[in-house]
C-alpha cells in the first residue's frame, strides 16, 4: 500500500527531520525500504549526483570509470566523492560534478557496470535504502540535511523487486531536479513505457512510478505547466494511484478517478505538509490545525516553494 | 441528542501512546460505567473499536481510520473530522461526527446510526447491510456503492456516481445530485417512507421545511449480471 509524504518549509531548514518524522509515522505502510528526495541550496555551476555502487570491494574502479566518462564530456568532479561508511555491499555515493549536458553524458554514464545513478540536480538529492525511516535516516544522516522542500516514501513492494534501486523516490531521468513518490499501481505501464522509449527515454527500473515521473517531465518539456501536466495525467495514466512529484520550485499531487489512495494536507501561507495518513501530518502540528483530505476523484493540485528570503 | 457534559466525563489522553493501551483504558472506564472524554486524539487510528451498548464516549478532536468500528451499541461523538471507515461494520449504536466523515463512512455497517454534521467523502455507506447514515452536507463520489440494505440520507446533495451498483440499499437526497452511478435510478418515495425518514431526521434535530426528496435505488439490471452484458457496465 505504501505511504508517501511531502514537505515545504517556510524557510530553508532541517527538511530531513520533518520528512523522517512523517515517514516514521507511516512505517507500518511499508517497511521494505524508505527513501527521501531532498532539495538543498541550488548550485550555480555544478550538479549533485546521487548513486549506488553495487560492490564495495570494487569502489575504486567504479569511481575511476565514473570520472573517465565525466572527463570525456568535458566535465570533472568538483569535490571529492563521499559515501556511507557501513560494511554493506552496496555503496551510496554522493558526487559534485561540473557543468555538462546531462542527457548526453547520462547516455554513456548509464552504461557503466556496477553503478546506478539515482538522481542528478542543481539541488535534488535522492537517498533511498532498505528498512524503515529511522534505519535509513541513521545510515544516511537524513536529519542533518538542510533544504527547502522534499518528498518521501515508505514502500511495500507489490510489483517489482526489493532493492535500493527499486525503492522510491524515483528521479525523472534525465530531467534534473524532478522526483516522484507514488502510492498505487499503473495498469497501462507497458504501452506508455514503449511510447516514451521510442522518444529516446531510458529507465533504470521496471517500476511504474519511474514512468510517471518521466511522463510528467516530458509534458513539462513540451511547455505544459506542472498543473496542466498533473491534470492531464489523470486521463493518460490508468490504474489506482496517488502520487507526489517535486521540482525545484513546486510540489504537486494527482490521484486517479477511482480516488481510493488517500492524501491529507496542511498548507498554511508558505509551508505545507502532506502525507498518506492524517496522523502523520499531526506529528508536525500537534495542535488541532485544519487538515484537508484530498479525497475527490481525479484531483490534482500544486504548492509553490518560495525562494529563500522571499517568505 | 442528549450527551453528558464534559465535566462529568473521565478523561483519557490519547497522544502518542500505543493504540492498544488507549483502547484498554477506554474499556476499563466503560466497564466501570463511566462516560469518557478522549483528548489529544491526533487523528489516531482504530480508536474506540468494538464497544458495547453501555459505552458513552466523546472524542475531542479529529480521529483517524475506523473510529467506532464494530460498534456494538456504544454512543460515540467525534467533535472534528474522521478518517477512513468511521463506524465500519458496526452492528448497532450511534455515532455523531461534527466535521468531515472521511472516505467509506459506515462501510459494511449492519445497523445503528451515523450522523455527520459536515460532508462525507467518497464511498459513503459502501456495502452497508443496514442502519442509517445521515449527512447534513454532501456525500462523496460513489456513495452507496454496492449497498445491500439500509439508508443513506444526504441533505446537501451528492458528488458523482451516486448509488453506483446499489443492490438493495437506498440513497435519499435533498439537493443536487452530481450524477447517478451505474445501474441506479431515482424513484418517487411513498409517503410512509418519507414520514419514516423525516421522523429519523427530527430525532436528530433536523426537522426542516418540506424537502425535495429524490430516492435513489437499484435499477436491478445488475441483479442478473451476465458476462455478455459486461460492456454495459464498463466505465473504461
Amino acid at each position: 500500500m505504501c505511504g508517501i509524504a511531502g514537505r515545504i518549509l517556510e524557510q530553508p531548514g532541517l527538511i530531513g527531520v520533518d520528512l523522517v518524522a512523517l515517514m516514521q509515522a507511516q512505517a507500518h505502510r511499508g517497511s521494505d525500504s524508505t527513501g527521501f528526495a531532498l532539495y538543498g541550496e541550488p548550485r550555480q555551476n555544478s550538479y549533485v549526483v546521487r548513486g549506488v555502487a553495487s560492490d564495495r570491494r570494487a569502489l575504486d574502479q567504479t569511481l575511476d570509470g565514473f570520472l573517465q566518462t565525466l572527463r570525456a564530456h568535458d566535465s570533472d568532479l568538483i569535490e571529492d566523492p563521499s559515501w556511507d561508511d557501513t560494511t554493506q555491499r552496496h555503496v551510496s555515493l554522493r558526487m559534485i560534478i561540473g557543468e555538462l549536458d546531462v542527457r548526453t553524458w547520462l547516455a554513456e554514464a548509464d552504461l557503466q557496470e556496477g553503478l546506478e545513478i539515482q538522481s542528478v540536480g542543481r539541488s535534488l538529492e535522492i537517498v533511498k535504502d532498505l528498512g524503515i525511516s529511522q534505519d535509513v535516516s541513521l545510515k544516511h544522516n537524513i536529519t542533518d540535511f538542510v533544504g527547502s522542500h522534499g518528498i518521501a516514501n515508505a514502500r511495500m513492494a507489490t510489483e517489482s523487486r526489493v532493492s535500493p534501486t527499486a525503492s522510491h523516490p524515483f528521479w525523472a531521468r534525465p530531467f534534473p531536479d524532478i522526483a516522484i513518490v507514488h502510492n498505487g499501481q499503473l495498469t497501462n505501464y507497458f504501452g506508455l513505457k514503449a511510447r516514451l522509449q521510442r522518444q529516446g527515454y531510458t529507465f533504470l527500473t521496471e517500476n511504474d512510478s519511474e514512468l510517471i515521473a518521466v511522463w510528467i517531465s516530458d509534458q513539462l518539456s513540451r511547455g505544459l505547466t506542472l498543473e496542466e501536466a498533473l491534470h492531464s495525467s489523470v486521463g493518460e495514466l490508468d490504474g489506482v494511484f496517488t502520487y507526489i512529484i517535486s521540482t525545484l520550485t513546486q510540489i504537486g499531487m494527482a490521484k486517479d478517478r477511482w480516488a481510493i489512495k488517500p492524501l491529507a494536507v496542511f498548507a498554511h501561507e508558505q509551508e505545507m505538509a502532506t502525507a498518506t495518513e492524517e496522523q502523520a501530518v499531526r506529528k508536525l502540528y500537534t495542535g488541532e490545525v485544519p487538515i484537508s483530505n484530498l479525497d475527490g476523484p481525479g484531483y490534482s493540485t500544486t504548492w509553490d516553494v518560495l525562494p529563500a528570503g522571499r517568505a | 441528542m442528549g450527551s453528558k457534559n464534559i465535566a462529568e466525563r473521565v478523561e483519557i489522553n490519547a497522544g502518542d501512546r500505543p493504540v492498544k493501551e488507549i483502547n484498554q483504558d477506554i474499556r476499563s472506564q466503560v466497564q466501570a460505567g463511566n462516560p469518557i472524554l478522549v483528548s489529544n486524539t491526533m487523528s489516531r487510528h482504530n480508536l474506540g473499536v468494538g464497544l458495547p451498548a453501555s459505552a458513552d464516549i466523546l472524542f475531542e478532536g479529529s480521529v483517524g481510520y475506523y473510529c467506532g468500528g464494530l460498534n456494538d451499541g456504544a454512543r460515540i461523538h467525534v467533535t472534528r473530522d474522521c478518517g477512513w471507515g468511521v463506524g465500519e461494520a458496526m452492528a448497532t449504536g450511534h455515532i455523531t461526527v461534527d466535521g468531515y466523515a472521511g472516505m467509506s463512512a459506515g462501510a459494511s455497517m449492519l445497523g445503528g446510526t451515523i450522523h455527520v454534521r459536515g460532508n462525507a467523502g467518497p464511498r459513503c455507506g459502501v456495502a452497508m447491510k443496514g442502519g442509517d447514515i445521515i449527512v447534513e452536507g454532501a456525500i462523496g463520489y460513489l456513495s452507496g456503492f454496492m449497498a445491500h440494505s439500509g439508508r443513506i440520507i444526504a441533505l446537501g446533495g451528492t458528488d458523482d456516481a451516486a448509488g453506483d451498483s446499489l443492490w438493495g440499499g437506498e440513497v435519499w437526497v435533498d439537493g443536487p445530485i452530481g450524477s447517478l452511478g451505474v445501474d441506479s435510478k431515482i424513484i418517487e418515495p411513498d409517503p410512509p417512507e418519507v414520514e419514516s425518514v423525516e421522523k429519523l431526521l427530527a430525532q436528530h434535530g433536523l426537522d426542516g421545511p418540506d424537502r425535495d426528496w429524490k430516492k435513489i435505488v437499484s435499477a436491478q439490471r445488475l441483479w442478473h449480471f451476465e458476462s455478455r452484458d459486461a460492456r454495459a457496465w464498463l466505465m473504461i
